[in-house]
C-alpha cells in the first residue's frame, strides 16, 4: 500500500486551508435566532423614529423641508411663484400649535408643498445643465452621503442628543435638495 | 466591505445589516473550522449558529486586542470543541487506526480533492482529528492546543503524528488517481 509523502500531504492541507467553503446556515436562520435573543433590534432608521417623541419627529420634518428648500434656493434661482408658494406654508413661520394633530396636519400641508415645489423646480429649472453644476453637485451629493453614515452613526451613540439629530436632519434635507438638481425627475421624501 | 470599526458599534447596538455583514465576511472561515472538527453536516450547522450567537452576545467584550476574526476564530474553536464534549464525540483521544467506518455519499459539487479530505478526516478519531485540524489546518500550537483540549502539548504531537500517518495512507490515492475517472457515489478514500 503506498503512501502520501510528508511534503505531498502538506501541499493537500495547504489547499484545503485556502478552499473558500459556504457557510453552514443561512443568514435568516442566524438572524431568527439573534432576533429571539432580542440580539438584533430594529433597523436605525426605524428604530430612531419610532422612539423619537412626536414632536421631535415633526421638528425633523421641519427642518427637512425648511433645509431642502433652502438649499434649493440658494443653489438655483428659485422662480417667483414657488418661492412665493413655499414661504407661505413653511410651518416654520408657524411654530404655534394648538395640538399634535395641529401640528401634523401642517405637516402633511408642507409635505405636500415641497414635492409640488420638488416638481416644478425638476421640470423648470434649467440652470442644472452645465457640466461645472453637474459636477459640483455630484460632489456634494457624494459629501453628504459620507455625513450622513457618520450622523447615523452617532445617532446610535446618542440616538435622542439634538444637536446630533440637527445635524442628521439638514444633512438630510440638504441631500435630498442636491439630488433634486441631479436627478431631472421630482424628489420623494426619502427617509419618511 | 471591510468590517470596520463603525460595522461594529452597530452590530453591537443590535443593527441586522451590520451583523449581516460582519456574518457575511467571517461565516466561510469560520464555519469552515466547525465543519472540520464535526464529521457530521447537521450536527455542524447546529454548532455553527451557536457560534454565531456566542459571538453576537460577546460582541460588547471585544476589545480590539486582536483581529475580529481571531477572536471570532477562538470562540468557534471553544464552542465547537465543548458542543463535541457533551455529546461525548471527543472523550477518547486516542487514534482507533483500525476504525474503517463506512464512506457517506459524496456531493456532486464538491471538489475531488477536498472531498477525498473531509472523508479522510472522518475517520480520525474524533481527537486526532480535532489535533490535525487545528494544528494543520488553523495554525494552532501545540501548547495551545493541549489548552483547548485538556491534553499535554506531548499528547497533541503524538496525535498529529498519527493522524497525519493515517491521513497519508488514507489520501495515497490522490497521487495516482484522476479526478476524471471518479464516478458519483465512488467512496474517494483507500482502504488501510
Amino acid at each position: 500500500m503506498s503512501h502520501l509523502s510528508e511534503e505531498q500531504l502538506d501541499r493537500i492541507i495547504a489547499e484545503e486551508r485556502l478552499r473558500e467553503q459556504a457557510p453552514l446556515n443561512d443568514w435568516r436562520t442566524i438572524a431568527a435566532r439573534a432576533r429571539e435573543e432580542g440580539l438584533i433590534r430594529e433597523s436605525q432608521s426605524s428604530r430612531w423614529w419610532a422612539s423619537s417623541q412626536p414632536w421631535l419627529r415633526s421638528a425633523a420634518a421641519v427642518l427637512l423641508l425648511v433645509g431642502g428648500i433652502a438649499i434649493g434656493r440658494a443653489t438655483i434661482a428659485l422662480p417667483s411663484a414657488v418661492q412665493s408658494t413655499a414661504s407661505k406654508s413653511t410651518p416654520a413661520a408657524n411654530a404655534n400649535f394648538a395640538s399634535v394633530d395641529d401640528a401634523s396636519a401642517a405637516l402633511n400641508r408642507a409635505v405636500d408643498d415641497y414635492q409640488r415645489a420638488s416638481e416644478f423646480l425638476a421640470v423648470n429649472n434649467a440652470s442644472t445643465g452645465s457640466r461645472d453644476s453637474l459636477t459640483m453637485y455630484t460632489k456634494r451629493a457624494a459629501a453628504l452621503d459620507k455625513i450622513e453614515n457618520a450622523t447615523v452613526s452617532a445617532l446610535q451613540t446618542a440616538p435622542h442628543d439634538p444637536v446630533i439629530n440637527q445635524y442628521y436632519l439638514a444633512t438630510m434635507g440638504a441631500r435630498v435638495a442636491t439630488q433634486q438638481q441631479l436627478v431631472a425627475r421630482p424628489v420623494g421624501l426619502r427617509g419618511f | 466591505m471591510p468590517f470596520d470599526q463603525l460595522d461594529l458599534k452597530r452590530a453591537i447596538d443590535g443593527d441586522e445589516r451590520a451583523m449581516q455583514r460582519l456574518w457575511s465576511q467571517h461565516a466561510p472561515h469560520i464555519d469552515a473550522v466547525v465543519r472540520r472538527l464535526c464529521d457530521d453536516a447537521e450536527l455542524a450547522a447546529d454548532i455553527s449558529q451557536e457560534v454565531w450567537m456566542q459571538i453576537f452576545r460577546a460582541l460588547p467584550s471585544y476589545r480590539g486586542d486582536s483581529q475580529f476574526g481571531t477572536w471570532a476564530h477562538r470562540i468557534a474553536v471553544n464552542r465547537t470543541l465543548n458542543a463535541l464534549r457533551k455529546i461525548r464525540r471527543i472523550a477518547k483521544l486516542e487514534v482507533d487506526i483500525e476504525d474503517d467506518s463506512a464512506m457517506t455519499e459524496t456531493d456532486t459539487d464538491r471538489t475531488f480533492v477536498a472531498e477525498s479530505i473531509q472523508q479522510a478526516m472522518s475517520k480520525l478519531s474524533p481527537g486526532a482529528r480535532a489535533v490535525f485540524v487545528l494544528h494543520d489546518i488553523e495554525g494552532y500550537t501545540h501548547g495551545e492546543i493541549g489548552e483547548e483540549l485538556g491534553i499535554t502539548s506531548g499528547g497533541s504531537k503524538s496525535q498529529l503524528f498519527k493522524a497525519r500517518a493515517k491521513l497519508r495512507k488514507l489520501l495515497a490515492h490522490l497521487v495516482d488517481e484522476s479526478p476524471t475517472v471518479v464516478v458519483k457515489g465512488k467512496a474517494h478514500v483507500a482502504p488501510v
